[in-house]
């Protein structure tokens, strides 16, 4: 995909594939809410595509995983409902924006495209 | 938590009062439980809350800890009672059911506000995110 050629470009598709894989873990701490001894998961890849885009790197860069810190229960399980619903949230309005953000960059190639037509 | 602050903010409210709801709800259901006179009775949990100071963090609220009630409780006379002591007496907790009621509804109201912002902040950030858009 060409438009992963530019360094806003790289780094909006880094975006959405770390919101898009922090749902996934979301989905899957809640699923496992009553499971015994499960650890909520958290997914990080905001630093990765700050310092990325900084040095003008033009590539896509992954996410990491990590567990998360909140108090652990009696089963040895951690995960916290309000926390996953808002984070939930949080995630979603994050990959509307950056979708709108990527469908605004092909705004400007659209425009360029009719008026040369 | 960043570009949509409202959410931890409010999100960290929502987790307070659901931590006083589980403990109204604890000693509620130990209200009439019963020790014997030489133990100590049940100690009503007392949820603290705290801010934390714009700037350090994001904001918001969070547990700074659980205070116990007396662990005295209220010495009860009912000689007919397994747990009675020589002189007839039982050991009760020292728990106000009317002050955890008035305490189950702040907490329900203030569980339901800080939801209610999440709602209002989720409306006004789509807006943002679709404005200069007709469609």
């Amino acid at each position: 995909m060409t438009e992963t050629a530019s360094v806003t470009g790289a780094a909006l598709m880094s975006a959405v594939s770390g919101l898009s894989a922090r749902s996934r873990a979301i989905a899957d701490n809640i699923a496992n809410i009553q499971t015994p001894g499960f650890q909520s998961r958290r997914v990080a890849f905001e630093d990765a595509v700050a310092k990325a885009a900084g040095s003008g790197r033009r590539e896509v860069t992954g996410h990491s995983q990590a567990l998360s810190l909140e108090p652990t229960r009696m089963d040895g399980n951690n995960v916290n409902l309000d926390t996953e619903t808002l984070q939930s949230i949080d995630t979603g309005m994050r990959y509307q924006l950056a979708l709108r953000a990527i469908d605004d960059r092909f705004g400007v190639v659209r425009a360029a495209i009719r008026t040369m037509g | 938590m960043s570009s949509f602050p409202v959410f931890g903010v409010a999100g960290s409210g929502v987790t307070v009062y659901r931590k006083w709801l589980d403990a109204v709800s604890d000693n509620l259901s130990n209200i009439n439980t019963v020790n014997p006179a030489g133990e100590d009775a049940f100690q009503a949990r007392y949820v603290m809350a705290r801010s934390v100071q714009y700037g350090e963090g994001i904001g918001g609220a969070q547990v700074a800890g659980v205070e116990l009630g007396d662990p005295n409780g209220r010495m009860v006379y009912d000689p007919s009672h397994p747990y009675a002591d020589a002189e007839g007496y039982i050991r009760t907790p020292d728990i106000d059911m009317a002050s955890q009621m008035a305490q189950l509804m702040m907490a329900q109201r203030g569980y339901q506000a800080n939801l209610a912002v999440v709602d209002r902040a989720r409306d006004a950030y789509s807006a943002a995110i679709n404005v200069g858009r007709n469609s």
